[in-house]
Order: structure tokens, then C-alpha cells, then sequence
């Protein structure tokens, strides 16, 4: 009776440790994913004040942050009776540019769609049009914007249609493919139910398609979003691609950061929304 | 010579019936030039309305393409196939129950179900209730709303079932349907099966390569040589049907020797 406390004491001390380690580490498990990202975000920001404060380079070309600060805070604000940038608010122009890319690539989606499922259906229809977006795929937006506009001037023709022409080839490629690719096996089970051509095409094909139309989607936007500053190089006033450029010739170059940083960040929310309309509208990716 | 034309149009009456199948020296060829491979033939075969037929065979006997042939998905290379009465097309002569179940994983169990009534011209307002009762009628009540691919493999093969017996067709092509089930469940739709298409009194077409439910299911098994595939064997099966006892069936003496008597004929039809 007098052993069992002694057996059982010495190993008292080799349980105890891990008894606070434990919760320490399950701490940081859980705010590694918050912490890690906003680590690395505090020691940029440290680095580019170092950088700046050095005095490397002049202050016109690497501002520290307080001056991009300042400017963020100018562009947003009406200050000394001037309203944002060039009479338009930060977010004024954010919008503008934000209505072309929607227009230009909505218009390109829907097109991209609409190839996409007569290519991937008829095959001559295939190999009639896809060298072509091939060729088109394979183009910097630039590289055809002069063409624009020499054909279309210099409002909003122009851009829109750069924004459209730059998001129709990863869309009609993708569905494309996804077309194509339709277990055989399905459509035979819808026929052999007594679907005619077009409730194939309705219920199977297109359903069976959309988790790679939708990955085509978001390709498409971000193409749309990388084209924006190329789009607004000609009267791009208003608008955020526009400021950039308008405040480069000016070697403005807070409020280029600025513009810059407004991009970055409202595509990162978009491609969000869209990864998340994607979990939502087909939850059975991956499942077939 | 009149005899011989009352027989004639008293055969043809019958293999006209509704969900009938008649194969006139059929055979089926894959490939085209040099490159061709005899799959299936020549067959003839009757299968009269209202009957069980198994068809067994090794596998690469053609089973499979027969089965196909009878649902309109390929034309004969020559000679000819009937069901009830007309040349078969995908949809319309048949209902078909795949190897796997082939559901379509955007829709739920409900929204397969109502593909299926839709494509057979149910008019809308009719599909609850028979979709109730489509369900009610594989064991599945109560799992309309689930995502297919929450199911299990065996209530997968069952909502499949369902959707091809929607149409109401009076005949049921099932190439393998269980064969990727495990044992228990097999048997259990085997069961299933049986008494269903005994209630509603439909033709059935069933290929497996397992002579224990060649056996269990059928009314009359063909065996099938192998490629490419002919009539080795056409044994009746005289088991009872109706209300028996599944458990008591499979354990008759009867029973073992049929199974044996398959099984012995599959293999011999597979090694000549």
C-alpha cells in the first residue's frame, strides 16, 4: 500500500511540464494565421521607413510611408478647397475604373462563355477559332490598345474594349476545355432518361463545365485588373489606372503608391468574392 | 402454309408486346477498316414480356455491347434488334441501370429524381407524388434534400434505380449494377430487384458474371461464349418467385445445383 504513492511519485514531475506548454502552443497555433501575414506586413513597412530615412535614394523616388500616408488621407479628402485628385476622391476614381472593368469584363466573360461552349461542342468550330485566341492569349493588352485607339478614339470605347478583348481568352479557353471534357458517361445516363440534345446541353454540359468556367472567371478578371493602368493610359481621368499615370508624369510618387495600393488591395477583395461565389455556386467541384 | 403464317404473325404479336426484346442473328463489330474486333455474334435471342433474363458470361463476352445494343446506344453491325416491337432508341425503349450509378452530383437526390420525371413528360405537378413514391419504392424515404455524394455507394446504385424507372418503362436494362457493392448490400438489392420487377410485372435484362445472382435473379439465364459473345447456354430457371424467403432460397439444394450448373457452363463457355 505504501509503494503505490512511491511508484507514482517520480513520475509527478515528467507530467508536469507539458501541462502549461501545452495551451502556449495551441495560442500560437490559432493566431499563426493572423499573426504571420501582419508580421511580415510590420517589418515592410519598417524596412521602406529605414530605407527612406537612410537617405539611398532622393525623396521623390522612395517617399517613407507617412508620406504616402499623407497622401492617401489628400486623395480621399477635400482639403485647401481642392476635392481629392484632379477633383475626384480616391474612391470616386476607384469606382470609375471598377464600372470598366465590370462592363469590359463582363462583356468578355459572357463571350469567352459563348465560344467556349460552341467550341468545346463543335469540333470545326473549335479548330476554326482557336488559334486565334491562341494568338490573342498570347498578346500584352498594350500591344493592341494603339489599334483601339486609332479605331475607337479615346473615351470609353477604348478602354472597355481592352478590358473585354484581354478577359475573353482565359474564359472561352477554359470552358473550353471543360466542355470537352464532360464524362461521357453522363450525358450517356441523361440520354438513356430521354434528354434530347438541348436538355444535355442544359442540365449536363453546362452544370458539368461551370467549376472550370468559374476558376476561367477569376483568370479573366485578374487579367482585366492587370490591364486597368494600360487601359486608362489615354484619358484615363477619371479613374484609379489614370491617376497613376497622371500623377507619374508629376513624379508624384506618394499618390502613384497610393493608386497602386488601391489595386492591389480591391483585387485582392474581388478575387475573394469570387473564390467565394465560386465555393457557393459549385459545391460539388471535385466530387464527380 | 397457313400454319406456318398463324405461327409466323402469332410470333410476331408477341415479340411487339410492350417491353419485349427480339435479336435477329445480330452482331456487333468495334473499329472500322483493317482494325475491327467481333464483339458480339451472331445472337438470336427472344425475351418475351414479363421476363427475368440473366445474361452471364466471363468478362469481354460482349454482355455488355448486347445490353447496349438493346438500349439504342450502338446499331448492330448486321441483322437486327427489336423492343416491343421497334427499333430501340436511347430514352425511350428502356430504363437503364449503369455499372456506376452515373448520378449527376449538381443536383440532389430530389433534383435527379425530377430530371428523370421531366425528361419521362411527367407533368409537374404530378412529381412529388411520384417522386415519393419512386423513392418509397428503393428504401429511400427521407433523403431527398441530401447531396448524392453524401450518400453511400449502395443508396447511390438505389436513387439510380429510381431515375430509371421513372419512365415507366415496361423494360430494365442493369449492366452490373452491384458488382462495385460489398456483399451485404449487393444481396440486398438483389432482393429488391427481384420482388420489384415481380410486382410491376416488367421485362428485365440483367448482366452480371457472377452465377450466384444469375441464379438468384433470374427467370431464364443466357450464357454467353466469349468474344465474340453467342448463345452457349439458355436454361429456364423454375425457382419460385412471388413471396419467398430469400435467406431460405439462396440455401435450397436447388438452388446449389443451378449455381453450379451456371457456373460450370460460364466456365466452359470461357475457355472454348
Amino acid at each position: 500500500m505504501s509503494t503505490t504513492p512511491a511508484l507514482l511519485k517520480p513520475a509527478d514531475p515528467a507530467d508536469a511540464p507539458p501541462e502549461p506548454a501545452a495551451p502556449a502552443r495551441s495560442v500560437w497555433l490559432r493566431v499563426r494565421p493572423v499573426a504571420l501575414p501582419s508580421g511580415s506586413l510590420l517589418l515592410f513597412l519598417l524596412l521602406w521607413q529605414l530605407l527612406a530615412a537612410s537617405g539611398t535614394w532622393s525623396e521623390t523616388l522612395v517617399p517613407p510611408p507617412a508620406r504616402v500616408w499623407d497622401a492617401f488621407v489628400d486623395v480621399s479628402t477635400t482639403h485647401d478647397g481642392i476635392r481629392g485628385y484632379n477633383g475626384t476622391t480616391l474612391v470616386e476614381h476607384l469606382g470609375i475604373s471598377l464600372r470598366r472593368i465590370g462592363l469590359g469584363a463582363g462583356i468578355g466573360v459572357v463571350a469567352g462563355v459563348v465560344f467556349g461552349l460552341l467550341m468545346g461542342t463543335v469540333g470545326w468550330v473549335r479548330s476554326l477559332f482557336e488559334p486565334w485566341i491562341t494568338f490573342l492569349r498570347t498578346l500584352p493588352p498594350l500591344a493592341y490598345f494603339s489599334l483601339l485607339i486609332i479605331w475607337l478614339g479615346i473615351n470609353e470605347e477604348p478602354k472597355v474594349t481592352l478590358l473585354a478583348v484581354a478577359a475573353f481568352p482565359p474564359v472561352a479557353v477554359s470552358t473550353t476545355t471543360a466542355v470537352a471534357a464532360v464524362p461521357k458517361q453522363l450525358i450517356e445516363a441523361a440520354r438513356a432518361l430521354g434528354a434530347s440534345r438541348w436538355d444535355v446541353v442544359r442540365d449536363v454540359v453546362v452544370p458539368s463545365a461551370l467549376p472550370e468556367t468559374l476558376t476561367g472567371v477569376r483568370l479573366a478578371v485578374g487579367v482585366a485588373y492587370s490591364s486597368l493602368v494600360a487601359a486608362e493610359l489615354v484619358n484615363g481621368l477619371p479613374g484609379i489606372g489614370g491617376m497613376v499615370k497622371d500623377a507619374a508624369n508629376y513624379n508624384n510618387t506618394p499618390v502613384v503608391l497610393v493608386g497602386i495600393i488601391a489595386i492591389g488591395v480591391s483585387g485582392l477583395i474581388i478575387d475573394g468574392l469570387l473564390l467565394r461565389l465560386e465555393r457557393v455556386a459549385v459545391p460539388w467541384r471535385g466530387r464527380a | 402454309m397457313s400454319s406456318s403464317e398463324t405461327t409466323e404473325a402469332a410470333t410476331s404479336a408477341d415479340t411487339s408486346r410492350a417491353g419485349s426484346v427480339r435479336l435477329d442473328h445480330v452482331t456487333h463489330r468495334y473499329g472500322r477498316g483493317g482494325e475491327t474486333f467481333t464483339a458480339v455474334g451472331p445472337v438470336d435471342l427472344t425475351v418475351p414480356a414479363g421476363e427475368f433474363l440473366v445474361l452471364v458470361g466471363a468478362s469481354g463476352c460482349g454482355k455488355s455491347t448486347l445490353l447496349r445494343l438493346i438500349a439504342g446506344f450502338e446499331r448492330p453491325t448486321h441483322g437486327s434488334v427489336r423492343v416491343s416491337g421497334a427499333e430501340p432508341r436511347p430514352g425511350e425503349a428502356a430504363g437503364v441501370v449503369f455499372q456506376t450509378p452515373r448520378l449527376f452530383p449538381w443536383r440532389t437526390v430530389r433534383g435527379n429524381i425530377d430530371l428523370a420525371l421531366r425528361y419521362a413528360g411527367v407533368e409537374r405537378a404530378r412529381w412529388p407524388e411520384r417522386r415519393a413514391e419512386l423513392l418509397a419504392r428503393v428504401g429511400l424515404e427521407g433523403t431527398e434534400r441530401r447531396r448524392v455524394w453524401e450518400i453511400s455507394g449502395g443508396q447511390q446504385q438505389r436513387v439510380a434505380i429510381a431515375r430509371a424507372l421513372a419512365a415507366e418503362n415496361p423494360l430494365l436494362l442493369l449492366d452490373e449494377p452491384f458488382a462495385a457493392l460489398d456483399a451485404l448490400t449487393r444481396e440486398r438489392l438483389q432482393e429488391d430487384v427481384r420482388r420489384m420487377t415481380e410486382r410491376t410485372g416488367r421485362t428485365a435484362v440483367f448482366v452480371t458474371h457472377s452465377a450466384d445472382e444469375a441464379v438468384f435473379l433470374g427467370s431464364r439465364i443466357v450464357v454467353l461464349t466469349r468474344s465474340p459473345g453467342t448463345v452457349a447456354l439458355d436454361l429456364p430457371i423454375t425457382l419460385p418467385r412471388g413471396d419467398v424467403d430469400a435467406e431460405e432460397l439462396r440455401g435450397s439444394q436447388e438452388f446449389a445445383e443451378l449455381r453450379a450448373q451456371v457456373s460450370h457452363a460460364v466456365k466452359a463457355a470461357a475457355a472454348a
